[in-house]
């Protein structure tokens, strides 16, 4: 788990929603692809595909590549392109905003933060806990590595997790 | 959140109207017992034993349940019905067969049927579309009836007038009587329901728009004559480009909140001139603010304050007391963060964005303001801050989410009375506005 890459992911987004992309790509890895699929379960991003250097097809009616094409299909992953792989985001704008507001890292490579459920319930009440602010704006996130897999806070409080903070949105 | 609340039919009179009681049970968070509109039931209880399903009670239907009209039942129908009607309902019955009665009772099979009982008889107000009057009945031309006319009434009324006629044909004929000629049905049965009534509340036909003259009216119009001397060019401007009226521009309270010299430097010397930064707002959301610079420091003033009634703006405002979150502004080097604070908070920050919250009508809030603490920028920053608040239904719309504001989940969803409780905050305020899949 390179939280160095996660890093450059995030500055990346950032750049990428600043400039008004409508489809980036991020390296393909099994901690990227986690992250962005839970980016997408809440909303953040319209698709996740996996695909090579080239963005992949679009989808006849979305306009973005869609994982579940039907017409054109997904790559499968094989030992000889997984090198190669990227994973293609289609990013969201609302009123001509970036939905995907700035990314920003909690846990850096050289500090990791972990924090147990307790501190995730202040967390998200808006209360700072350890080192992790709290989330106090309408429609902020935060994104820990759990045991069940990357997880948003409000679903480790749910879930009883804590895990290891990743990064936060607002 | 207009995102949580369902979409009403706006036209029909008959659905029930909006009110802030929730109708839907919802998972409680707290463990008193819920309060339900009503408690009585509305219907008996019917124990699950005692009642049918409906495929029991399409199977049980056997021919001897449709027996002929007994000796009894004839006798009630006689008191009902003339000779010939019965008549015309014994035919009837007899021509059916009872085995056909029993299979094609009206209890279907077929995929398409309602999952329940109703041989939809009656018009269900919440469940069918409501019976409109149709268009015809609408008269576009009708018009009140003169005073001639009511006396026509009043005399038709009083030659038809039976002799042993009492108060019940008076009331019978108040009642009655129509205040429009034209169509009959566009009086009484309009096509629309949003048809505005003919009278305002307590305004009758006899109203001679009569007004009372209170003493307090009179000094408010002395006030009124006084302000219209006062009336200056800038002053008529102002109202002009805003639509303002003069007597909503007295309400607002304005402010210089920074003004100090300004110097040009020219080849004929220095020109000093004021500079003044003013905030104008009504109290309840509305904030603007304006900068204006003169030779004369009253003329200054009162530019700015003008420019900032025109620059006036509605500013987002949670539950009418806080912000949405916290928001960060910059200006400079002024780098400033608001932050939303619960009922009873105060504003509990420096003099510059006291006065602009006090303007905007926010009552709970905090404040730091890093870096420079340069007066105009702060204001400026404040103003900037307090514009970029993003709105939770945005959030909503745009990741295609539902939010739900955990505070409303108390008192059953609906808003605290104003001032009239003094509760601490529930910890988990805007900041915790949960998150929920879009279901519905």
């Amino acid at each position: 788990m390179s939280l160095v890459n996660l890093a450059h992911v995030c500055s990346h987004l950032n750049n990428a929603s600043r400039a008004r992309l409508g489809l980036t790509s991020i390296p393909n890895s099994n901690l990227h692809l986690r992250l962005c699929l839970a980016l997408q379960n809440s909303g953040y991003i319209s698709s996740v595909v996996r695909g090579g250097p080239t963005p992949p097809p679009q989808h006849n009616i979305l306009g973005v590549p869609a994982a579940n094409d039907e017409i054109e299909g997904v790559q499968s992953l094989t030992q000889s392109n997984v090198a190669s792989r990227r994973l293609w985001l289609g990013l969201k704008y609302w009123q001509s905003e970036p939905v995907l507001g700035k990314l920003s890292m909690v846990s850096k490579p050289k500090r990791r933060i972990n924090i147990d459920v307790t501190g995730l319930r202040r967390v998200i009440r808006g209360e700072k806990s350890g080192y992790v602010e709290g989330l106090r704006s309408p429609g902020e996130s935060l994104y820990l590595s759990t045991d069940r897999g990357i997880l948003e806070a409000r679903e480790c409080v749910e879930k009883q997790v804590g895990g290891l903070v990743l990064c936060r949105i607002h | 959140m207009s995102l949580t609340r369902p979409a009403r039919c706006l036209i029909c009179s008959f659905s029930r109207g909006a009110s802030a009681a929730t109708r839907v049970p919802r998972r409680q968070f707290h463990p008193s017992p819920a309060q339900l509109a009503n408690r009585k039931p509305k219907f008996p209880n019917v124990k699950a034993k005692d009642s049918m399903t409906l495929d029991e009670l399409s199977q049980n239907m056997q021919p001897h349940h449709f027996q002929p009209y007994t000796e009894e039942q004839k006798a009630g129908l006689k008191e009902e019905y003339t000779p010939e009607q019965l008549a015309a309902i014994e035919a009837g019955e007899a021509a059916i067969d009872p085995k056909d009665m029993a299979e094609q009772f009206g209890i279907r099979e077929d995929p398409f049927r309602l999952n329940y009982l109703d041989d939809l008889s009656t018009i269900e107000p919440n469940v069918d579309h409501h019976i409109r009057a149709p268009k015809s009945n609408s008269d576009y031309s009708a018009t009140f009836k003169s005073d001639e006319d009511f006396l026509d009434d009043f005399a038709r009324f009083f030659a038809e007038l039976p002799e042993d006629g009492g108060a019940s044909d008076w009331v019978r004929f108040v009642d009655n009587a129509r205040v429009t000629l034209g169509k009959e049905e566009s009086e009484r049965n309009p096509h629309s329901v949003l048809v505005p009534d003919l009278f305002a509340p307590g305004e009758t036909l006899s109203d001679d728009n009569k007004k009372i003259v209170t003493p307090f009216m009179l000094q408010k119009q002395s006030a009124a004559n006084a302000e219209n001397e006062e009336m200056t060019d800038a002053l008529k401007r102002l109202l002009q480009s805003t639509g303002y009226s003069s007597a909503f521009v007295k309400t607002l309270s304005t402010k210089a909140l920074v003004s100090h010299f300004v110097v040009n430097q020219t080849r004929l010397g220095k020109v000093r001139r004021m500079y003044c930064l003013s905030i104008a707002g009504n109290g309840d959301g509305l904030l603007g603010i304006g900068e204006a610079k003169s030779e004369e420091s009253a003329d200054a003033v009162l530019q700015s304050r003008y420019r900032a009634i025109r620059n006036m703006q509605p500013i987002p405002r949670y539950e009418n007391r806080t912000i949405f979150g916290d928001v960060e502004g910059k200006v400079g080097a002024t780098e400033l963060k608001l932050m939303t604070r619960p009922p009873g908070f105060g504003l509990r920050c420096q003099h510059l964005i006291f006065e602009m919250c006090r303007a905007a009508g926010i009552q709970d809030l905090a404040a730091r303001v890093g870096r420079s603490r340069n007066p105009m920028n702060t204001v400026k920053a404040a103003y900037e801050a307090l514009m970029g608040q993003r709105n939770p239904e945005d959030i909503a719309r745009a990741r295609g989410k539902k939010l739900v504001d955990v505070r409303k989940v108390y008192y059953s969803g609906r808003e605290l009375p104003k001032k009239s409780l003094t509760i601490r905050a529930p910890a988990a305020e805007v900041p915790a506005t949960g998150e929920k899949q879009l279901t519905a």
